[in-house]
């Protein structure tokens, strides 16, 4: 037989168990998720953690969305890699499965003056070699922290002096009051390291083949480039009242469709979720529990300096018409809400009858716009009249960006406005947070944004003028006013008042044009239970808490 | 035969003569044609035969299963997939005709240099097109559009010139063939130019085998191209081309909905096959294939 004929033959058996896959396929994937799928978020039951794991694992097999860049926070950090490393390097102080925050590392932390923070070291910590902590690692730490080009340089923006004031003490002396400092501390800026570890290995800390420099439960066994990420459990912990019941914990990486038949057959027993899309088929998994947690997480749109979104009005009109509802059922599986902040509520670590209050009093970013929003977003785009520029959004491929990108632009044309799609590879978009060149060949992206801070301030400082994450150039004295005003704050009912009206005032002028707000979804095999559901995931000891379900 | 022929007594003159055989092309090979004609109709007119504008998004309808309102369903973002594999097939058809025809323009010259030369310049071809070989194709597309940006464009130059060695292999065997044939002799003696006899007399008298081969070629180029799509080098969105469709509608699998995936998948399946099925049949009528 020719091989012509062997090619037809193989595509016309291709094109029947095509036909057949099709007629044989779930009709009802689109408009009415499965049965046994969730509903809204807004019907979902939210719960901080999961029932207490009572027996001992050997090993698990965890999946992440991708693989870790590298293994220092410092250098680059993203939802896979902070989920790891929870588990491995420490915080002066620790977000809690419920959100909250309290000293960790630090055994307290009193402002002596509105500008001077003592940190008291706790006694008795160890890192993975067995060394002490010391104030000596604290100080060093935090000034790498803040060094210039690091990743968490902006939390250290007011901070004057990081000086050792004593054995177990560490002075931190700020230029003006910031009321989010120590809660900075619970993310990766308070991070602690080993000096005498990480200092010799300069920019090779954090690559495959070494060990880590951390205080945590677990600790890093290996990092085979390309295929798996192993911890395990530290027995020389120094917290002897906290006892992990899982040893081992192997990481891998695979993309939604991977990672949903990994976890159907049972080749991975849990993940937390990126992407919603994958939430149907796992929460009909009779072999699996889907848990759903508080969350800051939120979809946005961020405008770039390009120039296409400088103009507030052209980003008013689009805020107003694009279909937020839309978007949350299409690319989210429906398991999204349509959301008119950057944030979601699980920033709202205090004050939340107040912040609730100030979302539901917000324009601007209607779920789905009606014919006076659609009029209105017009009547700003006449306004332009020849000015009105072609907008262009990025688009890495990603089924949900590619989605976003299609409704920007449907939304785009609804009212009068050219846009159009640049693809460009996942490093590329990646590197659009870095690369202002690449950053100016696009007037928008959308990506998730969440802030590890239970306090909304943590966000709004981003819009202040001149800060570095304030592509577009907004620029208002007010809103900085108000939000300057806010991080100098420490009371905390007072600064909700004051971040709401911030708040207001950035929706007011879609700084950023805010989509949809997601839950954080944990997924486990049902033999194993413990682990927190909300987002502290990020910054938690999550590991620590898995265990077999009794 | 002719002797044959003549040999035969006058009452067999008389006779009528038999009727000749009927070219009758099998029914297989029909439909595949009817098939791939249907296509290039649909392609011409998508505008007028779509029900909806190709990039026309309902989220609101999103993953609809296939019903009254959109016969073969929607995708993710609610776009009908009827319109889009519609207006998709022009861009399916088209990029990968154009391909072949820069293909074939490039191997058919270098193929026809070499044969017609020898010498230094056969071996140069011949070592140039066989380095191209030994580099995987698919690499060298990617390697060329990271250097000039994907696109559909890129897609089909690159495309184009991974391809060009296959042709310039093909005319070269065959187009050495033909130069040892006496007319060649004949017109050099009649003092025709070498360029004149190999484009006027040559290339033309190749073109019957070279069709049949670059028809059995279109459906691996086809795949090529919709290939180079879904890697996300070819066409970008919001384009309705049908290997974009397949790779955006792979995301629509874990949600069970198989059709957006399914549809573009099977248009490419099917347009292969057919011409496939006619490619075989051109090219046996031309006694290009090898049995």
């Amino acid at each position: 037989m020719s091989r012509t004929r062997t090619r037809t033959f193989a595509a016309l058996g291709l094109a029947a168990l095509l036909g057949l896959s099709t007629a044989c396929s779930d009709k009802t994937a689109g408009g009415n998720p499965a049965a046994g799928t969730p509903g809204k978020p807004a019907d979902l039951a939210l719960t901080d953690t999961t029932a207490k794991g009572t027996g001992p694992v050997d090993s698990v097999r965890w999946l992440l969305a991708k693989e870790p860049k590298s293994l220092d926070l410092d250098v680059r950090s993203d939802s896979d890699s902070n989920a790891l490393l929870a588990n491995v390097c420490e915080r002066l102080f620790q977000t809690q499965p419920d959100l909250s925050m309290r000293p960790h590392l630090a055994d307290s932390a009193t402002y002596t003056d509105p500008t001077t923070l003592v940190l008291k070291l706790r006694a008795g910590v160890t890192f993975h070699d067995g060394s002490p902590m010391t104030a000596d690692d604290v100080v060093w730490s935090l000034r790498r922290h803040a060094a210039e080009g690091r990743n968490e340089s902006d939390e250290f923006e007011r901070v004057s002096t990081i000086e050792r004031t004593g054995d177990t003490e560490v002075t931190v002396r700020l230029k003006e009051p910031d009321a989010l400092f120590t809660k900075a501390l619970a993310g990766n800026a308070g991070v602690v390291l080993d000096r005498e570890q990480a200092e010799p290995a300069g920019k090779d800390y954090g690559t495959p083949g070494r060990t880590d420099a951390c205080t945590g439960p677990y600790t890093l066994k290996e990092w085979k480039a390309g295929s798996r990420i192993t911890l395990e459990r530290y027995d020389a912990y120094w917290d002897k009242s906290r006892k992990p019941l899982v040893r081992s914990a192997t990481f891998g990486w695979a993309d939604e469709n991977a990672m949903v038949n990994s976890m159907t057959t049972g080749a991975a027993d849990g993940t937390y979720l990126t992407t919603m899309s994958a939430v149907p088929p796992l929460a009909g998994n009779g072999a699996l529990t889907v848990s759903y947690g508080s969350s800051s997480r939120a979809w946005t749109l961020i405008p770039t300096e390009r120039g296409g979104m400088k103009d507030p009005r052209v980003r008013r009109a689009l805020s107003l018409a694009l279909d937020r509802q839309g978007i949350a059922k299409a690319a989210f599986a429906g398991l999204a809400t349509p959301w008119k902040t950057p944030l979601g509520p699980g920033a709202w670590g205090y004050e939340k009858a107040t912040f609730q209050a100030g979302y539901d009093a917000l324009q601007g970013a209607p779920a789905q716009p009606t014919a006076a929003d659609l009029d209105a977003a017009k009547k700003l785009v006449t306004e332009l009249g020849p000015a009105a520029p072609t907008l262009v959004i990025a688009n890495d491929g990603t089924p949900t960006r590619n989605l976003i990108a299609n409704a920007v632009v449907d939304a785009a044309h609804r009212i009068g406005l050219k846009a159009q799609i640049k693809t460009m590879s996942g490093a590329d978009f990646t590197s659009l947070y870095t690369d202002q060149a690449l950053r100016k060949s696009v007037d928008m992206f959308a990506d998730d944004w969440y802030i590890s801070k239970a306090d909304p301030a943590g966000f709004y400082d981003n819009a202040l003028t001149g800060s570095n994450n304030n592509w577009v150039g907004f620029s208002s004295p007010e809103y900085d006013s108000v939000v300057n005003e806010a991080l100098r704050t420490t009371d905390d009912a007072a600064r909700a008042r004051l971040l709401v009206e911030a708040e207001r005032r950035f929706t007011a002028d879609a700084v950023w044009l805010p989509l949809v707000q997601v839950p954080n979804v944990l997924v486990t095999s049902t033999k194993l239970t413990g682990a927190p559901a909300s987002m502290c995931n990020v910054a938690y000891p999550w590991l620590a808490d898995l265990g077999a379900k009794g | 035969m002719t002797l044959l022929q003549a040999a035969v007594p006058s009452v067999a003159t008389a006779s009528p003569e038999p009727a000749k055989p009927k070219r009758t092309w099998p029914i297989p090979v029909r439909i595949a044609a009817g098939f791939l004609l249907l296509t290039a109709a649909s392609a011409i007119l998508a505008p007028l035969l779509a029900p909806y504008e190709p990039d026309a998004i309902d989220l609101n309808a999103s993953l609809a299963p296939p019903d009254g309102a959109h016969v073969l369903g929607t995708d993710q973002s609610g776009r009908d997939l009827l319109s889009r594999v519609l207006h998709g097939a022009g861009p399916s058809l088209v990029a990968p005709l154009a391909l072949l025809a820069l293909a074939s323009v490039i191997g058919i010259a270098l193929g026809t240099l070499a044969a017609w030369h020898g010498g230094w310049v056969d071996a140069f071809v011949s070592r140039v097109t066989d380095v191209m070989f030994a580099f995987p194709g698919l690499l060298f597309v990617i390697l060329i559009v990271s250097v000039f940006g994907d696109g559909l464009t890129t897609a089909v130059v690159a495309l184009a010139l991974a391809y060009s060695p296959v042709v310039a292999k093909y005319t070269r065997s065959i187009a050495l063939a033909e130069r040892a044939k006496p007319y060649i002799d004949a017109y050099r003696v009649q003092g025709m130019g070498g360029f004149a006899i190999c484009v006027r007399r040559l290339v033309p008298n190749l073109a019957p085998s070279l069709i049949g081969y670059l028809v059995l070629m279109f459906g691996q180029v086809l795949m090529g191209m919709a290939t180079l799509s879904y890697l996300g080098f070819g066409a970008q969105p919001p384009s309705s081309e049908w290997g974009l469709m397949v790779k955006e509608g792979q995301a629509a699998l874990v949600r069970g909905a198989l059709w957006p995936a399914l549809v573009p998948g099977t248009a490419i399946a099917l347009v292969v096959v057919a011409f496939n099925v006619v490619g075989v049949r051109i090219s046996d009528r031309l006694g290009v294939r090898e049995r």
